[in-house]
């Protein structure tokens, strides 16, 4: 009914932490998120360790369950979707290819799982396949009955595109799909999720730290600090015009490997804060290079539509000007 | 006395497995003077962090190194007694680790760790030791130094460990830091500042640094120097403007080619890439080691190992092209289909 | 099935069997195993002797290498004439078979409490933990002397009270390998493939946990042998007429001082098997080590 692959409004979760003694504390790992991302585009998901990314992943895979809000894929609830059902329709891809193949399995097997799975064809039809997605994500026919440890890093994530592809899911959920690839067959694997997302027609939702992978791939980019979305907005846009000092410094902390460049004054100040305990007001404002009182005191709405961010004083838009539009809340 | 800091020469590294012998490093030269950063650069596999543990004499216990020789500021070290490598690890050669979770002893305070460096190879109260941690802490901008010496590794932040990480290695003053991967495991918006303070420590103090890491973007902005390892064996030198610049090796000009950098690179350009996968290092070498996965390899590279050849002064590749990338068609790194080459 | 490459790519457990065979203890101790497992098997084609048939003509005759040894009774006779030979080699049925019945029992039990703590962990997690806790808080001979005491002794009552009592190191082994195994990112991608839990725990989580538990079964195989041997020994094992080497101790003694090659032949048999089935164990545990790491 709706064009949207994914909908999430105002998803939050919480992990009870306690110790054996101390007292139950609360970590919010999502503090209420907003996202929308439109059939066939791809959502870039940016931010740093701790920010609540990987959470915001498992939550779409159906690992675990939001505390509340509402998530909705292809305009039904997630919760709404079978087991079988919502693996059929979301996929992942993870970071690290050395722990995400059982290491007793053949790719052959490992490719086939999700069909194996859902009980489709037997298994001779299901090895076809299987060679036909190895052969599809450039696995050369022979390594197929190879098992993971055979397999070079690049190859062996090659393996889990092949398999979280061959059920023809719509949403693919890449979790730091290069992060730990070297980078001579980082771009190899850029350039097959390239192909393959307009192959397929997929919808994917690229999660990585590294916003050259996130520019090199997204149509939209969201930025995530500290388990909520600071800025989003078309990729071009965003990259092009940072709202939110945050996303500011993370474009600069891009070190472009080219002769002459120098290392950049990203302005931040203190670390990442526990989320354990986030700060008052804006959660950025002890790092942030132009926040003020009111930072500290009250947490900034979401502004703006297409591009939306969440600050007291968006760069580029006029400061002032910006600080005093910002709604009033009850 | 302004001779280099470093001198390594014909540094290999053999390790048998199972009856036959690995040769992760095959040939090493590298020079470090006092006051640069020399950074090493390459791929998984590819010898750096071996060559890193073998200057500080910290290789596996299987490891065979042999070298021409591997001097720091005149004194031949490779041959040093167990004794002597006491005196010199932390004392005049220190190192910093990827991760500084793993590489601080979590059962000790930060002040005791500290402490402890320096009471091994000075003689100095305990107090004054002391004082010194808190100086260097503060140094390296850890915030309120004489708490955190009372703090346990756990209790700080990656940033923080690493900040005094440095501080550890800065400790005795050496000459020569050797800093593997420092910022790879740390968050972008930390990275930048690490690197920072560790190229601003490298002015002020006029240590020689060698950064090991595989990311060039990490290179560009610190590094004077940069040396690039494939496979074991030094393929290109050269100042960081000139490699960066003008790579002159295939190997280095893939790596560069493979990096999507925003601004440069249009979304979802087809990127470059090497192809086929890093050969496994056994046995002795009989044609080129990047003959493999060379878009541009020709008959000659097959006929037995490449010499590395000076171009300028400091500047070295070993590879049999005219060294003039002008020449060559960018357009076949992107021609593969798969990291599969034909054989 | 076609496949006609000759560098046909070897599973992790056949790389492993190809270590183990490069490997002395795993020849040693297998060879030792099959052996007696032979032996055991082929009892009655190796002797022609009834290992409980008394012939009190022939009481206290010394094994071959002595000198009043004859090649009648190659171990020699006890007390009640029966062939010594003959009863260590029915014995060996006894101590294999207890050892493998309460191995199924015990790991059976261990393996599934393990996984479970493991893969699910929480409460399952503390209720399973606060059994283990029970369960080593009891001393084992004790239970056992007591359980038989109280309800008499059978084979069968023998069999089930051991296993019962030594799944313990199975439960803890398993559960801290599953949860090792738990956290890695393939069994988060065959939850979000859609796997049933059954085929998690059985598919994804029991093969690559095989190397510890092969471990495990050997040394509880040893330690169930040498507890049937202690509970026989002080009679509350295994009751004639039937043999175990525990009870040919037993038997024997009060003829310490006097013949103590009636005690030395069944301990010697006893010390052969464990030592043989801890080699294999520590054979197992060397090559499956490293491919962890891999």
């Amino acid at each position: 009914m709706t064009s949207d692959a994914l909908i999430m409004r105002g998803v939050t979760r919480d992990y009870p932490v306690g110790t054996a003694f101390g007292r139950k504390q609360t970590l919010r790992a999502l503090r209420g998120i907003d996202l929308t991302v439109g059939k066939g585009r791809t959502l870039g998901l940016v931010g740093e360790s701790g920010c609540g990314k990987s959470t915001l992943a498992k939550i779409l895979l159906g690992v675990e369950q939001a505390s509340s809000g509402e998530v909705l894929v292809e305009g039904r609830p997630i919760s709404g979707y079978g087991r079988l059902e919502r693996a059929g329709l979301i996929q992942p891809v993870f970071q690290d290819p050395y722990s995400s193949l059982n290491p007793r399995m053949t790719v052959e097997t490992l490719i086939a799982a999700p069909l194996a799975v859902r009980g489709i064809g037997d298994s001779a039809l299901r090895r076809r396949r299987a060679r036909e997605m190895a052969a599809l994500v450039g696995l050369p026919d022979h390594l197929v009955s190879s098992y993971p440890s055979q397999l070079s890093g690049g190859q062996r994530q090659r393996v889990a595109i092949a398999r979280a592809l061959i059920g023809e899911p719509r949403i693919l959920i890449c979790d730091e799909p290069t992060s730990a690839l070297d980078v001579s067959v980082q771009s190899q694997i850029l350039n097959l999720l390239h192909r393959l997302k307009s192959e397929l027609d997929l919808t994917m939702i690229l999660i990585s730290h590294n916003l050259a992978v996130v520019h090199h791939l997204a149509d939209e980019v969201a930025v995530m600090y500290l388990g909520q979305i600071v800025e989003s907005g078309p990729s071009a846009e965003v990259f092009a015009r940072p709202r939110h000092p945050y996303t500011e410094a993370l474009l600069k902390a891009v070190l472009p490997p080219r002769a002459g460049v120098r290392l950049p004054e990203l302005g931040l100040e203190a670390e990442f804060p526990s989320p354990l305990r986030p700060p008052s007001g804006c959660a950025f404002h002890p790092r942030c290079r132009v926040a003020d009182g009111l930072c500290a005191e009250r947490a900034p709405e979401r502004d703006g539509t297409n591009h939306s961010f969440r600050c007291h004083h968006p760069l580029g838009g006029g400061d002032q000007a910006a600080a005093m539009t910002t709604p009033e809340t009850a | 006395m302004d001779g280099p800091i470093l001198e390594v020469a014909g540094l290999r590294v053999d390790i048998p497995v199972d009856g036959s012998t690995l040769r992760p490093v095959r040939r090493v030269d590298l020079t470090v003077g006092r006051g640069e950063t020399v950074a090493i650069v390459g791929e998984s596999g590819c010898g750096k962090s071996l060559t890193a543990l073998s200057i500080m004499g910290l290789l596996p216990r299987s490891a065979r190194p042999s070298s021409d020789h591997v001097r720091l500021k005149g004194e031949d070290i490779s041959k040093a007694s167990p004794r002597r490598w006491r005196k010199l690890r932390g004392d005049r050669i220190a190192m910093i680790f990827q991760d500084p979770m793993t590489a601080l002893d979590p059962c000790y305070r930060i002040g005791d760790q500290m402490v402890e460096i320096l009471r091994q190879h000075r003689s100095i109260s305990r107090s004054d030791a002391q004082a010194r941690a808190v100086e260097l802490l503060g140094k390296v901008g850890v915030p309120t130094p004489e708490e955190r010496l009372s703090q346990f590794p756990h209790q700080l932040s990656g940033g923080l460990r690493q900040r005094v990480m440095i501080a550890m290695a800065l400790l005795c003053e050496p000459e020569l830091v050797i800093a593997d991967e420092p910022t790879t495991a740390l968050d972008v918006t930390i990275q930048a500042q690490i690197l920072r303070l560790l190229r601003d420590i490298q002015r002020e103090t006029g240590i020689g640094l060698v950064l090991i890491t595989h990311d060039l973007g990490v290179v560009a902005g610190v590094a004077d120097r940069i040396v690039v390892m494939y496979g074991g064996e030094v393929v290109e030198t050269g100042t960081c403007d000139e490699v960066l610049g003008a790579p002159l090796h295939p190997y280095t000009e893939g790596l560069l080619r493979s990096i999507p950098v925003p601004g440069e690179t249009r979304q979802g350009e087809r990127l470059g890439f090497i192809p086929g996968v890093v050969p496994r290092q056994s046995g002795e070498q009989t044609s080129c080691g990047f003959l493999k996965r060379c878009p541009y390899a020709m008959a000659e590279c097959a006929g037995g190992p490449v010499a590395i050849r000076d171009i300028a002064h400091g500047r070295g590749v070993r590879c049999l092209l005219p060294p003039d990338p002008g020449a060559r068609d960018p357009g076949l790194w992107t021609r593969f289909e798969t990291e599969e080459v034909a054989s | 099935m076609a496949n006609s490459t000759n560098i046909a790519p070897l599973s992790p457990g056949q790389l492993a069997f190809r270590r183990a065979l490069r490997h002395g203890g795993f020849w040693t101790g297998g060879l030792i195993i099959l052996v007696i497992v032979l032996a055991a098997i082929f009892a009655p084609l190796l002797t022609p002797y009834d290992p409980a048939l008394q012939d009190l003509t022939q009481r206290y005759i010394p094994p071959v290498w002595s000198e009043k040894g004859t090649w009648d009774h190659i171990l020699g006779t006890d007390n009640l004439g029966r062939d010594y030979f003959a009863r260590v080699l029915y014995g060996t049925r006894i101590s294999l078979g207890i050892g493998l019945l309460t191995l199924l029992i015990s790991g059976t039990i261990g393996v599934s409490l393990g996984i479970a703590a493991g893969y699910w962990g929480g409460w399952p997690d503390l209720v399973i933990n606060f059994l283990i806790t029970i369960r080593l808080t009891l001393p084992v001979v004790l239970v056992a002397l007591v359980v038989v005491a109280l309800i008499g002794n059978s084979l069968t009552l023998l069999v089930l009270v051991i296993g019962l009592l030594l799944w313990d190191r199975f439960a803890i082994v398993v559960r801290s390998a599953t949860q090792q195994v738990a956290s890695r990112e393939y069994i988060t991608s065959a939850r979000a493939i859609g796997s049933s839990t059954p085929r998690i725990l059985f598919r994804e989580i029991l093969p690559n946990i095989t190397g510890p538990l092969i471990v495990v079964a050997s040394i509880e195989i040893a330690h169930a042998i040498l507890l049937e041997a202690a509970l026989s020994f002080l009679g509350l094992g295994v009751q004639p007429p039937q043999v175990s080497w525990g009870l040919m101790v037993a038997e024997a003694k009060s003829q310490l001082m006097f013949r103590p090659w009636m005690i030395a032949i069944p301990g010697a048999a006893l010390v052969l098997l464990i030592f043989a089935i801890n080699l294999v164990g520590d054979t197992v545990r060397d090559v499956t080590t490293p491919e962890g790491k891999a």
